[in-house]
C-alpha cells in the first residue's frame, strides 16, 4: 500500500487497517453506523491473501466469545460494534479482562439508551471507561477524531492490548464512522507464525505440548484469596498503564482564558468554534483526551491553574464531565454542553454555550 | 483556498455521490478534503444531503452551519440551507419543484435547470453530474480533469465506458450556467 494517500470512510479504514496490522480474526454482527467494517472485510476477501479469519457470528454474544475463544489463543483477534450491540457483548469483555487476554473492541457509537437511534453519539463514556461490564476492570480506550486515527488505532489498539495483556476499545462515534477523509494506510505486516505466538504468548492455549505446564485460560476462581490476588495483579496491570499510556492533544492553550474539553469528532467543532471565538477576540483552547482511559488527569489539573473556566463539550448529558472535574477540582467553573439521542452541534452553537456560560 | 460546500435534494438524486465525486476529485489535486454524509435511512424520497469541505489547509470540523455554496434541489432543502449561506457565498439551484424562490440579495443565485437538461438529453441519471458541472463553472474548486482523473480511479473498469457521458454532462452543466 506504501503512502499512497486515499479517500475512505472511518470504518472502511478500521477494516483496511486491520488486514493490513496482520489481525487473525474478525468476528462481527452489522449494525448502523458501523456496519461498513464488515461489509469493507468481505469485500476485500484478506482469507485469500493474509489467511486472516473473517466472520459473520450470528449474534453480537456470538462474535465476542468468538474474540474471547481466539484470544486465548494468542491470536490477535477483534471485533466491532455499535452501541446496543456492544451493550451485548459485556458480558464477553469483562471475561477477556478478567482472562487477561489481548483483544480489539471497536464501538462506533450511536444514540441510545436502547435501540435509540443510528445517528452519532458519545453516551457509552461510562460504559467504556467505567467498566460496562461487571467487576474490577479497565478496558485501555482510544478516541480517535479523524480517519486517520481509525486506521491508525488498530494498530496502536492491538499494540497496547498485547504489551499489557488487556482488551482495548476503540469509542469511535457515527460522524468518526461515517465521514469520509484522507488517510494514509501502514504497510502490510505479515500475520505471525503458530511458532512466533508460542513463543511471545507463553500464557496462549496453543495445544497441548509434551514437558509444558498446560496453559488454562480461564475467569473462574472459587478460592477467593486467590481471586483477590488476580485484582491486585490486574490493578497493578492498570498501574503501569496510567502511568506510560495516557495520550491527549493540546490545541491553542497557551494563551488561552478558556478551556473546551472534548473527544472524538467533537473535538474538531470545537476546534472550528476557537478559530470563530478567537476572530472575535476570545481566548479559548482545547484539549482533546486520546485515551479516555488512562484519563489525561494531570495535564489537566496543570490547566486548571491558567484558565478561568471550562467548557466540556460531549455528545452525551455530561459524562466525561465527571473525569473533567476530578482533575480540574472546585477552583473554577467547569460547564457542561452536551446534545443527545444522535443530534450534533454545530461550531456556531459550542460557540453560543461558552459566551452563555462565561463571556456574557 | 478554503469552500464550505453543502449539497442537498431528495434521496435518489444523487447528492452523496456528487459529493464522494467532488472529494475524489480534491484528492486528485491534492487538496484537505471531508465528505460527511447525513446518513440514515435516506433512501429514494427521503431528504439528503452531505457537507463537502476543500481545502488547502487541515480541516478542523467536518461539521457546519454556515457555507460558501449550497447546491439545493428540492424546497425542503432549499427552506433549511438558505440561510445557511454565507453573506458573498453562492446558491446553486434547481427550479424544477421549488415553489418558493429563494430571496436573499447578499448572495450569488444562480438557477440551473439540471432537471429539464436531462429531459433533452433523455438520461436522467446525469442529473447530478449536470449539477456537479454547474457548481465546478461557479465556483472552480476542481479542475474537470481532476474530477474525470477521480471518476477514472474509482469506478470499476467495466462502467469506464460511461465516463464520456459523464464528462459530457459536466461540460452540459457548465453551459446551463455560461447561458445565464
Amino acid at each position: 500500500m506504501g503512502k499512497e494517500v486515499k479517500l475512505m470512510k472511518g470504518n472502511e479504514a478500521i477494516a483496511h487497517a486491520a488486514i493490513l496490522y496482520g489481525v487473525d480474526g474478525y468476528f462481527g454482527y452489522p449494525i448502523t453506523p458501523q456496519s461498513e467494517v464488515l461489509e469493507t472485510l468481505e469485500a476485500l476477501m484478506p482469507w485469500e491473501t493474509t489467511g486472516m479469519v473473517v466472520l459473520q457470528a450470528e449474534s453480537e454474544v456470538a462474535a465476542i466469545n468468538m474474540v474471547y475463544g481466539g484470544a486465548a489463543t494468542g491470536k490477535a483477534v477483534m471485533t466491532s460494534s455499535s452501541s446496543p450491540g456492544v451493550s451485548l457483548k459485556q458480558e464477553g469483555i469483562s471475561y477477556i479482562a478478567a482472562c487477561e487476554l489481548p483483544a480489539l473492541i471497536v464501538n462506533v457509537m450511536r444514540g441510545g439508551p436502547g435501540l435509540g437511534t443510528i445517528h452519532p453519539s458519545q453516551a457509552d463514556y461510562f460504559q467504556a471507561v467505567k467498566g460496562g461490564g461487571h467487576g474490577d476492570y479497565h478496558l485501555i480506550v482510544l478516541s480517535p477524531k479523524s480517519v486517520q486515527e481509525m486506521a491508525d488505532f488498530v494498530g496502536l489498539g492491538f499494540d497496547l492490548a498485547f504489551k499489557y495483556r488487556t482488551p482495548a476499545m476503540i469509542l469511535a462515534d457515527g460522524v468518526v464512522g461515517q465521514m469520509m477523509e484522507k488517510v494514509v494506510l501502514p504497510e502490510q505486516r505479515k500475520r505471525r507464525t503458530d511458532a512466533e505466538i508460542a513463543e511471545q504468548c507463553p500464557w496462549a492455549a496453543t495445544g497441548n505440548k509434551r514437558g509444558r505446564k498446560p496453559n488454562v485460560v480461564t475467569s473462574l476462581e472459587m478460592d477467593s484469596p486467590k481471586m483477590e490476588l488476580n485484582n491486585i495483579r490486574f490493578q497493578e496491570t492498570y498501574r503501569r498503564i496510567a502511568e506510560n499510556e495516557v495520550r491527549y492533544e493540546e490545541y491553542m492553550t497557551e494563551d488561552a482564558d478558556y478551556l473546551m474539553v472534548a473527544f472524538g469528532s467533537v473535538a474538531r467543532i470545537c476546534q472550528k468554534a476557537i478559530e470563530d471565538a478567537r476572530a472575535q477576540g476570545i481566548k479559548v483552547g482545547l484539549l482533546r483526551p486520546i485515551t479516555l482511559w488512562p484519563f489525561p488527569t494531570k495535564p489537566l489539573e496543570a490547566l486548571s491553574k491558567r484558565v478561568k473556566g471550562v467548557l466540556v463539550v460531549e455528545l452525551n448529558a455530561g459524562q466525561m464531565i465527571e473525569d473533567v472535574k476530578l482533575a480540574m477540582g472546585n477552583q473554577i467553573p467547569i460547564k457542561h454542553f452536551g446534545r443527545m439521542g444522535g443530534i450534533v452541534p454545530n461550531p456556531s452553537e459550542v460557540l453560543e454555550a461558552l459566551k452563555r456560560d462565561f463571556i456574557d | 483556498m478554503k469552500e464550505e460546500i453543502v449539497i442537498a435534494g431528495f434521496g435518489g438524486q444523487g447528492v452523496l455521490s456528487m459529493g464522494k465525486i467532488l472529494a475524489y476529485a480534491a484528492l486528485m489535486e491534492d487538496l484537505e478534503v471531508t465528505w460527511m454524509p447525513s446518513y440514515g435511512p435516506e433512501q429514494r424520497g427521503g431528504t439528503a444531503n452531505v457537507t463537502v469541505i476543500v481545502s488547502d489547509d487541515e480541516i478542523s470540523s467536518p461539521i457546519l452551519d454556515k457555507f460558501d455554496t449550497a447546491v439545493i434541489l428540492n424546497q425542503q432543502s432549499l427552506d433549511k440551507f438558505l440561510p445557511a449561506i454565507k453573506p458573498g457565498g453562492t446558491l446553486i439551484y434547481d427550479p424544477y419543484g421549488i415553489h418558493h424562490k429563494p430571496e436573499r440579495d447578499d448572495i450569488t443565485i444562480i438557477p440551473v435547470n439540471a432537471m429539464e437538461a436531462t429531459f433533452e438529453i433523455g438520461n436522467a441519471k446525469t442529473y447530478n453530474m449536470l449539477l456537479l458541472g454547474a457548481l465546478l463553472k461557479a465556483r472552480p474548486i476542481v479542475s474537470v480533469d481532476a474530477v474525470m482523473r477521480g471518476l477514472k480511479k474509482t469506478l470499476p473498469s467495466r462502467h469506464h465506458h460511461l465516463l464520456e457521458v459523464n464528462e459530457k454532462a459536466i461540460h452540459r452543466g457548465m453551459d446551463l450556467v455560461a447561458g445565464k
